[in-house]
């Protein structure tokens, strides 16, 4: 009877398992949950209903109210435009300043790695106050620059493609040489098609913190205007009570993009989250 | 004319000097292999022909141009690197290709490219491949395609650097009589630069042994394997290598012979040395013998017979070396430990200056053609 | 063996401007980085330090007067600095070690052959799609004053100042629980499978598995993730505002949301002064992080 003793311990053990598991995703997704049907249903009524767990006069067109008159389509566009210019800008500077560091040879190479390691130090926490004065000073605050411009280089993204280029074979340099790649050629036909994982993971890491951005552009930004997606969400919540299923519209709405994200590129999401720290 | 000239040419790496002042010239269309361990410099040497390391000092021309000042990418020659390298990201035809389309100002209009491609790729059989990458071909294809690059170039000089080494041992046999082929129907300089004697003597016209950064000698396989310039030569080429000992020349009554601490061996003569020069002796497995009778030739103890299907190799211990002769079919196996005295022939003991490790001239015979 | 592209020997003149040609073009593809870090992360600091060394008067007339590193001293001592500090701290301790608990029990639960165990990993990754304020908004559904499901419950109240902060904590452990699984499941899979064989048959039972085994071989992910958890503590600041406000009273003010200052009541001298206390702690940080990464790095994944 051990065998079939063993068998029920196994069962047994599953169903152990199977329960945690779902007692975990219930504390995960129970917030997710408790968003959406907020966010669907009418403020007012939900509360005075008591707070239950089902729909309270939903109000499908939340979305598209959220969408269109709260603001968030302009907030949306802001966001996505100043992720652009911040992705590829950090893919730019960090490709060739990565280059220079692994197969040039240049004055004051050490002394200027020793600069980029440096800014890790300085993230925009700590130098945010001098940093609203600059763009303030240049006339950028409420501006595309203003919110991108302090992001277009990463010490992060150069050690990390400065890596991957070191990784190309030295026999695969000296074949290059030989075939006639000048430097640019050999960068965009050899160096960065060969450190691609690692650029994908960088990407990965810059879209994340450029888009979950908040401090910076909290403060660089004071007219509704210019808000981006995260800092509408704020603005959201300030409002009367009978409108914030627009806030919580609007959440569902900021998150889309990373979960269509963690949908498609969930590969490339994994390697770079654990490639670096990432700033959420 | 010569193809590749190193006059005087050194190369050194800080403190350290990889080649020093060589002079070697490399004929138009022969094979040429740069033999040498590890770390002699052979491999810095065929980079220096590239382009990959600048000249410290001296001259080095490709053709009639010195070509110490000339770019890699402008200098006639292609190279086979010994791990293919590859673009793995590019398939075999783009691979191929590159060397055409990389430089834009030598690259050629599209409808020649495709030609070009084209022979190469028929030439090492690869037209069924063009559109895999690297990473689906096996090594022996991967090689192939490596070739397949550089020939497309239609280069003055071609350069290989161990392009043997990561292949297995049967497909390196055989991938050993294609290149000769390939060089044979190409009729286009090689300079092959390899560890592995048996590469060297199987596939050049003349090879250069190089050690310590220097050339030690230069000349076709049989002449190397006949005549070894120096003791680093004679003890580098052969497989088992030669056996050495050292003695003082002296003349006896029948002649010449060399003296050493375990025993005396005749060698015919023309060296015009002294008697009581003192030389290092150097005899071929082959050129060793069991004696039969007391008395004559080295004594020592048999460590092991090395039975090798088509031949036997007995191992003895003399003094405090073991040395190695070959038996012949007909010679009966002694047990192991039993005493046993070796002789030597004559006419194929090399000897060499003990404090110079200068071959002395004309001693011992073998002018290829008059052996045995 | 300096160069392979574009080779620079030191003799001849023509290779010489090679090397001249070489140096410019490395300067050439670090200058727009190297602009970027001058301007963005260099200047400023030298901007807090002199905003720091001036003293603004009461009502910000005027270019403030140098007042020399007093106004520092004062800063960093003051009661209003230490309770930032506090806060910041005590973000911390409430959101390390329970994060990293929590990560690696998702971890542990969902790295086993079960039907079905890809749609519970994807719903413990779930939470890497959501921004500090998209959480912020979530907790808000759940534990504002007024609105929150939770708004009763007293240990979750925003309104207690002794459990304000750690209500807030609560929804960065939460944002952060995807970010920790997906670290430590991948740590937990990088272990071969013949060392679980190997410790069963060596008798090993699962916790003694788990504590001897499977701790010391994820700990280098486990280290990285504490860096990166108290680096985001430190840098809490969305959650702060959409939450709270600071409140009730200064309950929840971080020493970033009192440099942020949302309501503008401190001066640029003391902000300044406080963001160079930031920068201190930082520099620990950053020190353990880069160390962290360059192994990492070195040792590969």
């Amino acid at each position: 009877m051990t065998l079939g003793e063993g068998h029920l311990r196994r069962r047994f053990a599953t169903f152990g398992w199977y329960t945690t598991l779902v007692a975990l995703s219930v504390v995960i997704l129970f917030p997710i949950y408790m968003l959406v049907l907020r966010a669907i249903s009418s403020p007012i009524a939900f509360i005075n209903a008591g707070q239950p767990l089902r729909l309270v006069d939903p109000e499908w067109d939340i979305f598209s109210r959220a969408w269109n008159d709260a603001g968030l389509a302009r907030a949306m566009l802001i966001s996505v435009v100043v992720t652009a210019v911040i992705m590829v800008g950090q893919f730019l500077t960090s490709v060739m300043a990565a280059y220079a560091f692994a197969f040039l040879e240049f004055p004051f190479k050490r002394l200027m790695f020793a600069v980029v390691i440096g800014t890790l130090l300085l993230p925009i926490e700590v130098t945010l106050i001098a940093n609203v004065r600059t763009i303030r000073d240049l006339g950028w605050l409420n501006s595309v620059q203003g919110l991108s411009v302090p992001f277009l280089a990463t010490a992060l993204g150069i050690f990390l493609i400065r890596q991957g280029f070191m990784a190309v074979p030295r026999e695969l340099r000296d074949a290059a040489t030989l075939d006639g790649f000048g430097h640019l050629g050999f960068m965009f036909r050899v160096a960065v098609p060969l450190a691609k994982p690692v650029i994908g993971s960088f990407l990965v890491i810059s879209f994340l913190s450029a888009w979950n951005q908040y401090v910076w552009p909290r403060n660089a930004t004071d007219e509704g205007a210019w808000q981006t997606v995260q800092i509408a969400l704020r603005t959201l919540t300030t409002t009367r009570v009978d409108e914030l299923n627009l806030a919580f519209a609007g959440a569902i709405i900021a998150a889309l993009p990373l979960v269509l994200l963690l949908i498609f590129f969930q590969r490339q999401m994994v390697s770079g989250l654990t490639a670096g720290a990432v700033k959420g | 004319m010569s193809a590749v000239t190193f006059d005087e040419v050194t190369k050194a790496f800080g403190e350290t000097v990889a080649v020093e002042n060589m002079s070697l010239e490399v004929i138009d269309g022969e094979f040429m292999v740069l033999l040498g361990p590890s770390g002699c410099g052979k491999s810095t040497a065929l980079r220096m022909i590239a382009g990959l390391e600048e000249v410290t000092s001296g001259m080095l021309s490709i053709g009639n141009q010195v070509v110490n000042d000339i770019p890699p990418r402008e200098r006639d020659i292609a190279m086979v690197f010994q791990s293919y390298a590859l673009y793995p990201h590019m398939t075999v035809r783009k691979n191929i290709e590159s060397p055409l389309v990389a430089n834009k100002r030598t690259r050629l209009a599209p409808a020649e490219r495709e030609q070009r491609v084209h022979e190469a790729a028929e030439i090492l059989g690869l037209t069924e491949y063009m559109d895999r990458k690297p990473g689906e071909l096996s090594g022996g294809q991967r090689q192939r395609v490596a070739l397949a690059r550089a020939i497309v170039r239609r280069p003055q000089v071609f350069l290989m650097d161990e392009p043997l080494s990561n292949l297995d041992a049967k497909l390196r046999t055989q991938t050993r009589l294609e290149l000769v082929e390939l060089h044979r129907r190409l009729g286009t300089t090689f300079v092959y630069v390899t560890h592995d004697q048996v590469e060297a003597m199987t596939m050049a016209d003349r090879i250069a042994i190089i050690s310590d950064g220097r050339v030690q000698q230069v000349g076709r396989p049989q002449e190397v394997y006949d005549r070894p310039e120096n003791l680093f030569v004679a003890q580098f080429i052969g497989s088992p290598p030669m056996n050495t000992i050292s003695g003082t020349l002296t003349t006896g009554s029948s002649g010449r012979t060399v003296q050493t601490a375990v025993g005396s061996f005749a060698v015919s003569d023309g060296t015009g040395a002294p008697d009581g020069t003192p030389v290092v002796a150097a005899v071929r497995p082959e050129h060793m013998a069991v004696a039969t009778t007391d008395g004559a030739g080295l004594s020592g103890t048999v460590e092991n017979i090395e039975m090798l299907g088509h031949e036997r190799h007995l191992l003895a211990r003399v003094d405090d070396r073991v040395m190695v002769a070959r038996l012949g079919p007909e010679d009966p196996s002694p047990a192991i430990h039993d005493r046993v005295a070796l002789t030597v022939d004559p006419d194929r003991a090399h000897l060499f200056d003990a404090a110079t490790t200068r071959r002395l001239d004309d001693s011992a015979v073998a002018a290829p053609g008059n052996a045995r | 063996m300096t160069t392979t592209l574009g080779g620079a020997p030191d003799r001849a003149p023509k290779r010489t401007s090679q090397k001249v040609r070489e140096g410019l073009l490395g300067w050439l593809f670090l200058l727009p980085a190297l602009a970027v870090f001058v301007a963005f992360f260099y200047y400023p600091l030298y901007l807090l330090v002199d905003m720091s060394l001036h003293r603004e008067n009461r009502f910000g007339i005027g270019d403030p007067p140098y007042v020399g590193p007093s106004q520092i001293v004062d800063t960093l001592t003051g009661s209003d600095f230490i309770e930032g500090l506090t806060n910041s701290g005590l973000y911390m301790v409430y959101t390390v070690p329970l994060g990293l608990v929590l990560g690696v029990l998702l971890a542990v639960a969902a790295n086993r052959r079960l039907r079905g165990i890809r749609v519970f990993q994807t719903i413990f990754s779930s939470t890497v799609a959501t921004s500090v304020a998209v959480a912020s908004v979530i907790f808000f559904t759940l534990v504002n004053p007024e609105v929150g499901y939770f708004k009763d419950v007293s240990w979750l109240s925003l309104d207690n100042p002794d459990w304000a902060l750690f209500s807030v904590s609560l929804s960065s452990v939460w944002q952060n629980l995807g970010l920790t699984f997906i670290i430590v499941l991948a740590a937990l899979q990088a272990i071969p499978a013949e060392m679980e064989e190997a410790s069963a048959l060596d008798g090993y039972g699962p916790l003694r598995h788990f504590w001897q085994i499977t701790v010391p071989l994820i700990s280098p992910a486990l280290l990285f993730l504490a860096v990166v958890l108290v680096v985001h503590a430190l840098q809490a600041y969305a959650q702060i505002e959409l939450l709270t406000n600071g409140g009730p009273g200064t309950a929840t003010e971080t020493l970033l949301y009192k440099i942020a200052d949302p309501q503008g009541i401190r001066s640029i001298g003391t902000k300044a002064s406080m963001s160079l206390g930031l920068f201190v702690l930082t520099a620990v940080v950053a020190a353990a992080q880069y160390g962290l990464l360059s192994k990492r790095v070195h040792y590969g994944d």
